[in-house]
């Protein structure tokens, strides 16, 4: 009877521990258990923003749990970036929309409380947008190389959106590899800096494509290059920056890039679910149509590509802010 | 027009109609919630546009926006508290009417306003779009800094009582703006090394903090404000008032127009501007600030001058000259649709459908409005000691809302002190506000002018822009001192006559 009794009650035990450990793997299996928050380290409205909602929205049909955008912003992205790098309740189902504001915020910005890169998981590179040298219609560069030259006699003046924006950044390293004259000019966002451009305050700027698309169809500005690898499908004609061969230009390659990170304590578990469900989401339709409409390429690179990616990036900013003496 | 088939096909259909009335709706609701915006709202609601039709998504959004920037002036005039930072200006005189039992009244002017100033920049964006475009294209830093010493030469009218009172709180102002980010070289300026300040002081925290803190505190100092036994409510605005208020709300309607129309200056700017403006040109000129239903119609009509004529830029440039109209650019390009010159060509008949939506916008605005008087003024026959708990707790969650974080809190509380002292002190923070809003302004463009100019001062005579405003100026700075002198003399004068009497 005794043994009975204890053979029940192993079996009993064992039975339970063998239940727990299925539901623990089930559960693992079953990521997310509540819903996911996407932290937006921008307001709202943005192309950040615009995106992270986009993307919100279709993830949670592919995980069947909500996504949630949070928008966090200040100080570039830095404060949004930096409440995710903390942690805290729920960072197992805690997002991060990156975009270029991670590398360059921490490349511009003394005492961060955050690595960004070994402080993250990187999920997803979700599109590329490249930015575009443009200059006023009336201006009389035809071409890179002319302005270049130009610009080493006289001095050029570049709007931008505002410090430590891709924009700005784009800018800098020019003005750095072709060792030209060149002013930055800070406005307070695209809207603001490009009457300055189109009514011929400033010499040229490198503006993200979807800003000037419309301004280079209609003849307002003239692309002289793109800033991609590759050209852009939306501006067969017109070179990229590596192109041209000479001047270091062989080493401009950069694009406002935005992709989803998330804690270093994030589950693994939950890497490989949210890293299927976005390959997903990059397939669909809705998704393809969106990106086109932001003139922008669907991201490459996933997991450890895309943290070399960063890794790159960072240096490569941190490089340009240093020599422009940006910031610190 | 052979695409008027078109474009009333394309206009009339029941998902429009009920688009611009749920945006407007909306708005309202959540403009005159303290820390829910009209741009927070407009960006929430973007995701849900997606599905719909190009035009009755747009004109959600504008329904919005335009709803928006009338509720911020309920809250601000029943509970002092401006819902949205554009109604800033609506407080200082709404919120004295209310306290007087007018209410109603204040309502009343702050919408019949709005719509009037909404219906002329809605005129301005069909008709002048193409001109208007062009005028803020020739608005380059160099001019904007002229308009921000003019704007600010406005302070000088708005120190009520002691000029050297209004310019202490005119500099602290600017002192406070100057907190956060370098615009030039990103370096941190008296941010003390706290992350939460480098995107500079948050400005809903400081508003709320400011004008209702001070409100709450006074009532619990005195402890006893004797009830207002009248409906508090009161009687809705005369015709006869109405028409006192026309020619500011005309004028402020154009100063929200022009502004509007130059990317990057915003309706809180504009509503302080036509404020300042019409108390300079009133014949009640004293009573402003203490309660004129004039100073709220200027001030209403000065933001929402402005709603209409942010599409100015948007769709006749394809620049947008704020965030909100950043967003609806957003929207047109999510519909395959692109705003620009080219727009005007290709989807001519989709514009007109459009404008015939945003004339609409108008008039629902006006009918949502009366509904919302109706059962907001209410509010004002809420004893205090209800009210205000209520009051303080829209205080902390508008401050958390804005950046879901809690040093707003902090920061509206630490406001809230200086408000009070304010108060106390008989510190007008009008100049406070005006300071704090223009001086970053007058920073940038200064600098930026310089940079375009190569340091070269020329810059600042180029043209005829430049003209205009330093002759304003100029005439604002030198009417003010022979004002100042004139009285000083009437005041010795009559001192010597007294003395001789």
């Amino acid at each position: 009877m005794k043994n009975i009794l204890s053979a029940t009650c192993m079996a009993a035990c064992s039975g339970a521990l063998a239940l727990s450990l299925m539901a623990s793997t089930a559960s693992a299996d079953e990521w997310p258990t509540k819903d996911i928050h996407l932290v937006v380290p921008y307001a709202p409205g943005g192309t950040t923003d615009v995106l992270s909602r986009r993307v919100a929205d279709l993830l949670s049909q592919e995980l069947g749990a909500n996504v949630i955008v949070e928008n966090r912003p200040g100080a570039g992205s830095t404060v949004g970036t930096g409440r995710v790098a903390r942690g805290g309740r729920d960072i197992d189902h805690t997002l991060l929309m990156a975009s270029p504001g991670h590398t360059i915020g921490a490349a511009i910005y003394p005492g961060l409380t955050y690595d960004p890169v070994e402080d993250f998981v990187f999920l997803q590179n979700m599109v590329d947008i490249p930015n575009v040298m443009v200059v006023p219609a009336d201006s009389p560069y035809q071409n890179v190389v002319e302005f270049i030259e130009a610009a080493k006699e006289e001095n050029m003046t570049f709007s931008h959106s505002g410090v430590g924006s891709s924009i700005h950044m784009s800018g800098e390293l020019f003005k750095t590899l072709t060792d030209t004259n060149m002013t930055a000019v800070p406005f307070a966002g695209s809207g603001a800096s490009l009457p300055a451009l189109l009514g011929g305050d400033v010499d040229v700027s490198f503006e993200n494509m979807p800003t000037v698309l419309s301004h280079i169809r209609s003849g307002d500005l003239r692309a002289l290059a793109v800033t991609s690898a590759e050209r852009s499908e939306y501006l067969p004609d017109v070179p990229t920056l590596s192109e041209i061969g000479e001047y270091n230009l062989d080493q401009f390659v950069t694009t406002a890039w935005f992709g989803l990170i998330a804690q270093s304590s994030f589950p693994e578990e939950a890497q490989s679910v949210m890293q299927d469900a976005l390959a997903k989401v990059m397939q669909r339709e809705e998704f393809l149509d969106f990106a086109k409409q932001l003139g922008a390429q669907p991201g490459t690179v996933a997991g450890d590509e895309f943290k070399q990616f960063i890794t790159d990036d960072l240096q490569r900013w941190e490089a340009v802010a240093e020599q422009a003496g940006i910031s610190q | 027009m052979e695409n008027f088939s078109e474009v009333i096909q394309l206009f009339f259909s029941l998902e429009n109609f009920l688009a611009i009335a749920a945006g407007v709706v909306i708005g309202v609701v959540v403009g005159s919630i303290p820390g829910l915006t009209a741009t927070m709202a407009v960006a929430l609601a973007l995701p849900f546009t997606f599905s719909m039709q190009p035009i009755a998504a747009i004109l959600l959004l504008v329904g919005i926006y335009k709803g928006g920037m009338y509720g911020g002036s309920i809250t601000a005039i029943l509970i002092r508290t401006p819902g949205s930072p554009a109604s800033a200006c609506t407080l200082l005189d709404g919120y004295p009417m209310a306290q007087q039992g007018h209410a109603k009244k204040a309502l009343k002017a702050a919408l019949y306003s709005s719509v009037i100033a909404d219906f002329i920049s809605n005129i301005a964006l069909i008709f002048f779009a193409a001109y208007l475009a062009k005028i803020a294209l020739n608005f380059g830093a160099p001019e904007f800094f002229w308009l921000i010493c003019f704007s600010l030469t406005i302070i000088i009218s708005l120190a009520s009582g002691s000029m050297i009172k209004g310019l202490m709180a005119a500099l602290l102002g600017i002192l406070l703006s100057l907190v956060g980010l370098d615009s030039v070289f990103g370096s941190q300026r008296l941010t003390f090394d706290n992350y939460n300040l480098m995107d500079s002081i948050s400005f809903i925290p400081l508003l709320i903090g400011l004008f209702a803190i001070p409100e709450i505190m006074e009532f619990y100092r005195k402890k006893a404000i004797p009830h207002i036994k009248a409906k508090a409510s009161g009687v809705g605005l005369t015709f006869a008032e109405l028409k006192r208020c026309m020619k500011s709300i005309v004028r402020g309607s154009l100063i929200g127009v022009i502004i509007g129309a130059i990317p990057g200056t915003g309706a809180t700017a504009a509503a302080f501007i036509s404020y300042s403006d019409a108390r300079r040109r009133s014949p009640n000129k004293a009573n402003f600030g203490k309660g004129e239903v004039e100073g709220v119609a200027a001030a209403e009509a000065g933001n929402n001058g402005v709603a209409g004529a942010t599409m100015i830029p948007l769709l006749s440039l394809g620049i947008p000259g704020d965030v909100i109209t950043a967003i609806i650019l957003g929207a047109f390009m999510v519909h395959g649709l692109t705003p620009g010159p080219i727009m005007f060509q290709e989807n001519l008949s989709l514009i007109y459908a459009l404008f015939m939506g945003i004339m609409l916008s108008s008039v629902i605005l006006l009918v949502v409005g009366n509904v919302a008087i109706k059962y907001f003024s209410l509010i004002a026959d809420i004893p205090k000691s209800i009210l205000f708990p209520i009051v303080l707790m829209f205080c902390v969650y508008g401050s958390y809302a804005v950046n879901n974080d809690a040093f707003d809190i902090g920061l509206m509380v630490a406001f809230g002190v200086l408000g009070y002292i304010f108060n106390r002190a008989a510190i007008p923070a009008a100049p406070f506000l005006i300071g704090f809003i223009l001086g970053p302004m007058f920073e940038d463009n200064l600098r930026r002018s310089l940079l375009i100019g190569s340091n070269d001062l020329s810059i600042f005579v180029r043209g005829p822009i430049t003209w205009f405003f330093i002759a304003l100026t100029v005439g604002s700075i030198a009417l003010a001192l022979y004002r100042f002198v004139e009285a000083r003399r009437k005041a010795q004068q009559g001192d010597s006559t007294s003395k001789s009497a």
